[in-house]
């Protein structure tokens, strides 16, 4: 990277790639979270189930990110959102579980990598707060690296922007 | 030694293959396995668990259906649900499946949570010698004690068994069987059957969402076969017993099979274009729960045992369980192409068998009374239990869970590794075998020659004793009689308590006494001779009497008693008593 280079991502002209993947049970949010925290014309209006995986890009304030919304595992991630469904209860066992495979995963496992946690839809009227599903997933037990959890609401956006930025302070903490 | 740190490792390896999802211990649910289904009830992807409660006892009878761990909604039920299924009923989109409950001698079928249908068993032809008694009383030509007495004949004789409303008249008193006569004698009469079990049979098409028929199983050994739009009886066949618990495979238009099991602990297999069961399966122990995995049954039987059957009655295995089988399951995992048998034990475990092993052992708070396996809300591999007490508990089969199919019993027994408690010898033992080597004969003479006088000794002694009659057991063949007593109380006073029994076969004694010997100036006693009653074989004669102590010393003596023939004087039985020291005088 020349000095330029530096220069121009010190001043914010030219926004850093990061990859971030997208993880979470179905049904849970990944595709409705990503697809708003695009420009609101490239939206996409019906939102189906995914099959596979897919790409999608968005940009903040300083950064370029390049969301893989899958429900695996890949090796080229720098930073994870796991998104979790708050109304659903009786699988909260199963995120839990999900997620320990996942720290558990040797690519992961020793990375310093950010997690940013979304507690999803926060609008229905039998949805826990983030501060119980963050208790329920066992959350404090993450000690080795930073993590975050957001209330949202992927349908209207809300808590969307919050968990962004942390994500974007830690990503650019890291890089310094 | 080695076994203990195994049997850990087993525990903790099976317990993690699932995830406890909720826990309800107050849940209120008390129901069985025929009771509970899932069902896709909204079309939206999301199973719901629908629940015929039985409630606690005579009322609170509902159908509960769960969403997720709350409780979505509550129908009450008019009766006891024996039966509950989830069928769809007519290719209308969106594919809502309905729910059926048999209760009595009705089906309600709910559509979207409403009631929407009542389908009622066709009556059972009457008795026509029981419609005659019942016109000649709606005419007043009896009065209702001829009326018992008529339906009394035709109950014992009759091949028809009689209706609900003349059973019930033979069980009134004579006063209330007047007014039932008026009040029912009017009606016509009608004899009806109750569901037993209840199971579904797809129509024509193999498919999750084919149009389903209903399968009824009833009290007058039927078994029914309704279609699922019209609710005509389409097929009915007959059983030798009244089923229990029933399968159904197949498809209605092609071929199926039935499976029922009935309450003669017999199981039957009926087939298409057959009325009666082709195949009968004998069991030596009545059935508790039905399995069908594939070709086979699995049939969990009281005796703590489960066997496994072909479809025509061959036995393949017997597998012996750890406590009483309350209900069974199926586990069924089709995307990993997995099957297992869930068996709730008395001993709060399900086992998950597979064939004859345990693959996998879940301890629960308490006695399972329904299981049922499934898709439940999004995730497929659900198990949802009710208990004993109403609890609820719902565990999620782990996505990375791998049931491998080791046999259980490796390796030898634990039992064989247990050392035996072998006794050690000391230098004395062998001292004494050394003495005894050496002296063996002297020993062998020595000991002989005691053992001569100790016989002689024990004769002398015997024949001394039957002289003078001083045993307890009387030994002449004529009277056999055996007494013993009893001293109670602290004194001065005591009771002193005799228990006289005749041994005869079937001889009784007569002519019996009772007499004292005592020393006077120490006890006195208000009758130091009475006679005893009869004495019947077999029974026992407590016969008490009352002892004073007269003494202030704090001694005590022995009290002889004799049991005497009148006419004789020498006794049939004596006994010594050792009165014990009176401890009130001493107080005093």
């Amino acid at each position: 990277m020349g000095l330029f280079d530096k220069l121009a991502g010190w001043l914010g002209l030219k926004k850093k790639e990061v990859n971030v993947l997208c993880l979470g049970l179905d049904n849970s949010g990944k595709t409705t979270i990503i697809n708003q925290l695009k420009p609101s014309n490239a939206q996409a209006q019906d939102i189906v189930p995914t099959i596979g995986f897919s790409i999608e890009k968005f940009k903040t304030s300083s950064l370029s990110f390049t969301v893989f919304d899958m429900s695996g595992q890949g090796r080229e991630g720098q930073a994870i959102i796991f998104v979790i469904d708050s109304s659903d209860k009786l699988r909260m066992v199963v995120a839990k579980e999900e997620l320990d495979t996942l720290l558990n995963h040797p690519d992961i496992k020793h990375r310093r990598i950010p997690i940013l946690f979304f507690a999803n839809k926060m609008d229905l009227r039998d949805a826990l707060s983030s501060v119980k599903v963050s208790q329920l997933l066992c959350l404090e037990n993450i000690k080795d690296k930073p993590w975050h959890i957001c209330a949202s609401n992927a349908v209207q956006g809300e808590g969307l922007q919050e968990g962004v930025d942390w994500l974007q302070d830690q990503i650019r903490t890291m890089r310094t | 030694m080695s076994s203990v740190p195994i049997e850990i490792k087993d525990s903790t390896v099976s317990s993690s293959k699932w995830l406890d999802a909720h826990y309800d211990p107050v849940a209120n649910l008390y129901t069985f396995s025929s009771c509970i289904t899932l069902a896709d009830l909204h079309g939206d992807g999301e199973n719901k668990l629908v629940v015929g409660d039985l409630g606690t006892g005579a009322g609170n009878m509902k159908l509960k259906v769960y969403r997720g761990t709350g409780l979505l909604s509550e129908n009450t039920l008019l009766d006891l649900p024996t039966g509950l299924v989830s069928f769809l009923m007519d290719q209308h989109e969106p594919r809502t499946p309905a729910i059926a409950v048999a209760s009595g001698p009705f089906i309600y079928i709910y559509k979207n949570l409403r009631p929407y249908f009542k389908f009622t068993l066709p009556t059972l032809e009457v008795n026509p010698l029981e419609q005659d008694v019942w016109n000649q009383a709606r005419g007043d030509m009896i009065d209702p004690m001829t009326l018992k007495e008529m339906l009394e004949g035709i109950r014992d004789k009759a091949e028809i068994p009689l209706s609900v409303r003349s059973l019930r008249f033979l069980m009134l008193e004579p006063q209330e069987m007047e007014s039932y006569v008026n009040l029912q004698k009017e009606q016509p009469i009608r004899r009806q059957t109750i569901i037993t079990c209840i199971g579904t049979l797809k129509k024509n098409m193999a498919d999750d969402d084919a149009v389903s028929c209903l399968v009824i199983g009833t009290e007058s050994q039927d078994v029914y076969i309704l279609d699922p739009e019209a609710f005509t009886i389409l097929s009915k066949m007959s059983l030798p017993c009244v089923p229990t618990l029933m399968d159904v495979t197949g498809q209605f238009d092609v071929e199926f099979r039935i499976i029922v099991a009935c309450r003669n602990g017999n199981i039957y297999i009926l087939r298409r274009d057959s009325q009666k069961p082709k195949y009968c399966i004998e069991l030596s122990s009545h059935p508790v729960g039905l399995i069908r995995m594939g070709k086979n049954v699995v049939v969990g039987c009281a005796q703590e045992t489960m066997q496994s059957f072909t479809q025509k009655g061959k036995k393949l295995w017997t597998t012996y369980l750890p406590a009483p089988v309350t209900t069974m399951a199926l586990l069924d995992l089709p995307t990993r192409g997995f099957q297992a048998i869930l068996v709730a034990l008395a001993n709060c475990e399900v086992h998950v068998y597979r064939d004859k092993n345990v693959v996998s052992t879940i301890k629960t708070q308490d006695v399972v009374t329904s299981i049922c396996f499934g898709r439940y809300g999004r995730e497929d591999g659900t198990l949802i239990m009710t208990t004993k007490g109403g609890g609820l508990i719902i565990k999620i089969l782990k996505r990375t869970a791998v049931f491998d199919d080791r046999d259980s019993i490796s390796g030898p027994p634990i039992a064989q590794s247990i050392r035996l408690n072998v006794p050690k010898k000391t230098k004395l033992y062998v001292d004494q075998t050394m003495r005894e080597r050496e002296n063996a004969v002297a020993m062998h003479r020595a000991f002989q020659m005691d053992l001569s006088r100790l016989r002689l000794a024990a004769a002398r002694a015997y024949v001394k004793a039957l002289e003078s009659s001083l045993t307890p057991m009387s030994a002449s063949l004529t009277e056999p009689l055996k007494m013993n007593a009893v001293v109670q109380g602290l004194g001065p006073s005591f009771k002193l308590t005799l228990n006289i029994q005749n041994t005869a076969a079937c001889r009784p004694v007569m002519n019996l006494a009772i007499s004292f010997l005592y020393d006077e100036n120490l006890y006195s006693m208000r009758t130091a001779f009475f006679k005893i009653p009869l004495l019947v074989p077999g029974l026992n004669y407590p016969i008490d009497t009352f002892v004073e102590c007269l003494s202030d010393k704090g001694i005590s003596d022995i009290i002889k008693v004799f049991v005497l023939r009148e006419g004789k004087s020498t006794p049939l039985l004596t006994a010594h008593i050792n009165m014990p020291v009176s401890e009130g005088l001493a107080l005093s």
